[in-house]
């Protein structure tokens, strides 16, 4: 079967989704070799397809079991998760890549664990800079007989006649906000360097990659 | 619940199948998919498989290299590395021993289909 103009058109709108898709989230290089393989593929079930009384027909039959351009897109998003978060920095991503990552040895392990805690501990000073104007009697600096023991809320508060006091005030909402968002940004930054480290040691560990 | 734990299976060993699949020589990615599904029905939709081969070649255990002067339009062939010829073994031997238990286990239950 050959195309004609109008096949040509339907399968170029195919691979122009599927490129769209692609290129949210997959690095350009690999993203033109996706779309340069789905074209080979279409090609070649074309090609595979006698002559037919309505091309048109048989090309949606081929794309049909191509799949939606979508949803082709979408798997190669779950199978190549961490060329994502590296490129696109999401939070879903970044996430699914540590979880994966954390499973490939001691240091990872630990790489991981040491990020998720960075996200953790910013998370939870924005908590306290939130949480501070609801409950003024209950979040602050806790010190205990003049040293400081944590940060955060304690319901019910600790009896002052045990050595324990409150300090900071409400400026702790500013400076927790801050060092919240600090955490958050830099170790999101740690992350994405942290999966582009482990991207760039697999491909030298295996150097037979894409041409 | 089952349409679930079905492709649950198929993902699991679609992988599998597609290293079989270029065991014994390079082929392209039609190629390998019309190889599949004459053997198995693990391949739905066809272009779910192409992101598995990126990967198995980014992760070193296929080469991957566009030749165009052996067809009518450029095509990626795919062929198992040493390292990719090793994962495959190691699958081929767990996946028997693995299936060999189960299928005791049916005839344990008197389950033998």
């Amino acid at each position: 079967m050959r195309l004609s103009e109008s096949g040509e058109s339907r399968v170029r709108g195919y691979l122009y989704v599927f490129e769209r898709s692609l290129r949210s989230f997959l690095a350009p290089k690999v993203a033109t070799d996706a779309v340069r393989e789905v074209e080979s593929h279409i090609r070649d079930a074309v090609a595979q397809t006698g002559d037919v009384p309505n091309e048109l027909d048989a090309l949606e039959r081929i794309l049909m079991r191509l799949g939606p351009p979508i949803k082709v897109a979408q798997a190669y998003s779950l199978e190549l998760v961490m060329d994502e978060a590296e490129t696109t920095g999401r939070l879903g991503p970044v996430f699914r890549s540590l979880f994966q990552s954390a499973a490939t040895g001691i240091t990872a392990f630990f790489g991981a664990f040491g990020l998720f805690a960075g996200y953790a501990s910013g998370l939870a000073c924005i908590a306290i800079a939130i949480l501070k104007p609801i409950f003024p009697e209950n979040v602050g600096i806790w010190m205990h007989h003049g040293v400081p023991i944590s940060a955060g809320a304690m319901f019910p508060p600790p009896s002052p006649g045990r050595g324990w006091t409150m300090t900071g005030g409400y400026a702790i909402v500013p400076l927790f906000l801050g060092i919240g968002l600090m955490l958050l940004v830099l170790t999101h930054w740690f992350a994405r360097k942290w999966i582009g480290r482990l991207r760039a040691r697999r491909q030298v560990m295996n150097p037979m990659m894409i041409r | 619940m089952l349409e679930n734990w079905t492709e649950q299976l198929r993902r699991g060993t679609l992988e599998m199948a597609v290293l079989l699949t270029v065991s014994p020589g390079r082929r392209y990615g039609l190629e390998i998919i019309r190889h599949l599904e004459e053997f198995t029905d693990l391949v739905l939709p066809e272009g779910t498989v192409y992101p598995l081969l990126t990967r198995l070649a980014r992760d070193g255990f296929l080469t991957a290299e566009w030749i165009a002067d052996e067809g009518p339009h450029p095509r990626k062939y795919y062929q198992l590395t040493p390292s990719g010829r090793a994962r495959l073994n190691n699958m081929c031997r767990e996946f028997q021993a693995f299936t060999g238990k189960i299928d005791r286990l049916m005839k344990a239950a008197g389950r033998d289909v």
